[in-house]
């Protein structure tokens, strides 16, 4: 199958490329255990020693946002799979008029970028008088979280085996039964998948929350903006603490993806995922 | 009877689809249709919008910033695919090349480990390395290429060029895997065939990877053209469009005109124009795989 060895400069090319991808990751590293006059004197030698508090620090400040983000992704990520699943159960399974119209409606938003409707968001949840709380991101985010999920799990439930629903129906079982007892357990696979894709895109999520969000009620990402802005104000400043808030804030995603690094690789690699 | 079974069953339907619909109308039709009337409206969030026609739209000609904003997004858009296809390509065609399957298991997958970073922190990330005293002048310092330094966010020379190209070494993980699954679809009679004929090496790349890579290509041009036409996040976190409008985009535009100056309508009218671009880009695309397959 391979048809020639990669000349040594290739494979050291490769390794050189790695390491300057992994860079970041180290540079965060090194950085997050330093002292404030460590991080003056170079911010890119190993450090001498290990200055733990940095954590504790960074902790402190990042540990509400944390939990800020967990809560409404949390909220807004169950109700956006439940009600995705119901709808691509009706789309797939079921009959009624204007069915194909209304799929289409939804399947329509997929084309819609998130810049044309931030705005009238932003004032319509003011309006609504919801600003400064948890609730101003978490019904937006079902809403958006919508078309994407039922798109992918209406695929998934139109390969379900047809005898599976007929025998259901023989026994007397109801759609409301037949969907919570058959169809959900044996989708939670591509509940999780649907589930993971759109956390790692909320607790990305920025411009919302930063135009929604008061400072108790601020998410992540907020936070680290804002964590930025003060660490550069003071005159020594705490880069080390800044550094060790960068790296707590990307263990959350380090662990849904090592749990499905895997698939994750894999899904692309064959294919299966596009888009 | 039977009517009544079936309008029991329509009943059933709208049943299921009911919470995803008033989510969708509450927060994405009602927006939408917003952002679309709202374009052609003096909207300023107080007071009641009135129609203004198309006043808006003559309004962006005359927009010295807007132009600012294209000149900056078609840099962008051109310098990003470039930077989208090279670098994931050549990386994929040398992790390919290995001989040992475990070895291009882990490349691949120490390729992608940086996607858990969030987005912002690699943002916020090259601000900092990009800083007057920051680790990128330190380096150039260190390796006695101190002439080099720059102010490489205040100069509005080359702040644009700093975001655009800030993540070296520019390897997106997502195009990087797509290239590696295209590189592997190829069938082993084509290589076959092409060793015969002398085809190994760089010439195999040239003649036969390259031109067999043709749909994943497409695929990241596409996305990557429409990903950048939506770029707002880099510029407004790194220099928010400065110094004056030299890192201004489309996007940028919008936001600040409308959160900062409270012209709703006007920013309305240059997301709807955006959109409308976005949109026909993403038509033509779907016309051309469809015409493909």
């Amino acid at each position: 199958m391979r048809t020639f060895r990669l000349p040594g400069a290739g494979q050291w090319c490769l390794l050189a490329l790695l390491l300057f991808n992994l860079l970041p990751i180290y540079f965060m590293f090194e950085n997050s255990f330093k002292s404030p006059i460590a991080f003056a004197s170079s911010t890119l030698n190993f450090p001498q020693e290990f200055l733990w508090s940095n954590y504790s620090t960074a902790w402190a400040k990042i540990s509400e946002p944390i939990l800020n983000s967990a809560l409404i992704i949390a909220m807004s990520v169950a109700a956006i799979v439940v009600f995705a699943a119901m709808s691509a159960y009706a789309f797939s399974r079921l009959r009624f008029p204007l069915q194909n119209t209304l799929f289409l409606l939804v399947f329509g938003l997929l084309l819609i970028p998130g810049f044309l409707t931030l705005i009238p968001l932003y004032l319509q949840i003011k309006k609504l008088g919801l600003s400064d709380s948890y609730w101003a991101l978490i019904l937006p985010y079902i809403a958006g979280g919508q078309a994407f999920s039922i798109f992918v799990l209406k695929t998934f439930f139109e390969q379900m085996p047809d005898e599976l629903f007929e025998a259901a129906r023989i026994d007397g079982a109801g759609n409301i039964r037949i969907f919570s007892t058959i169809v959900l357990p044996l989708s939670v696979p591509i509940c999780t998948t649907v589930a993971i894709i759109n956390i790692t895109g909320l607790w990305n999520d920025y411009l919302l929350p930063s135009l929604l969000l008061n400072r108790s009620h601020q998410t992540v990402t907020m936070a680290l903006v804002s964590f930025e802005a003060a660490a550069g104000n003071y005159g020594l400043s705490d880069y080390g603490g800044m550094m060790a808030a960068y790296l707590l804030a990307s263990i959350p995603l380090l662990l849904l993806f090592s749990l499905l690094m895997r698939n994750f690789v894999e899904g692309i690699a064959s294919g299966s995922i596009k888009m | 009877m039977a009517g009544k079974a079936k309008i029991k069953s329509a009943l059933t339907g709208y049943g299921f689809i009911l919470p995803t619909f008033v989510f969708l109308i509450w927060f994405m039709y009602y927006p939408v249709y917003q952002a679309l009337n709202g374009a052609f409206t003096d909207w300023d969030g107080f007071n009641a919008p009135n129609y203004i026609g198309l006043d808006n739209f003559t309004r962006m000609f005359s927009d010295e910033v807007l132009r600012q904003s294209v000149v900056n997004a078609l840099i962008w858009i051109a310098l990003s695919i470039v930077l989208a296809i090279v670098p994931p390509f050549f990386v994929a065609e040398l992790i390919f090349h290995l001989k040992k399957e475990r070895a291009q298991y882990i490349y691949r997958t120490l390729f992608v480990v940086p996607i858990v970073i969030p987005g912002i922190v690699t943002i916020l990330l090259w601000r900092f390395l990009y800083q007057g005293d920051g680790a990128l002048n330190q380096l150039l310092d260190i390796v006695g290429l101190g002439s080099l330094k720059q102010l490489w966010l205040g100069d509005p020379n080359i702040a644009l060029y700093s975001i655009i190209l800030m993540g070296f070494p520019w390897i997106s993980a997502f195009n990087l895997l797509i290239f590696y699954s295209g590189l592997q679809s190829i069938s082993s009679e084509v290589i076959e065939a092409a060793k015969l004929e002398g085809a190994i090496g760089w010439k195999r790349v040239r003649l036969i990877d390259i031109p067999l890579s043709a749909p994943q290509l497409r695929l990241i041009v596409i996305l990557t053209l429409i990903g950048s036409l939506q770029n707002i996040i880099p510029p407004l976190i790194m220099t928010n469009g400065g110094p004056g409008y030299s890192t201004y985009v489309p996007i940028l535009h919008m936001y600040n005109v409308s959160t900062v100056n409270g012209e709703f309508g006007y920013g309305m009218a240059i997301a709807l124009v955006m959109f409308a671009v976005i949109l026909l880009l993403t038509l033509i695309n779907m016309k051309l795989i469809k015409s493909e397959s």
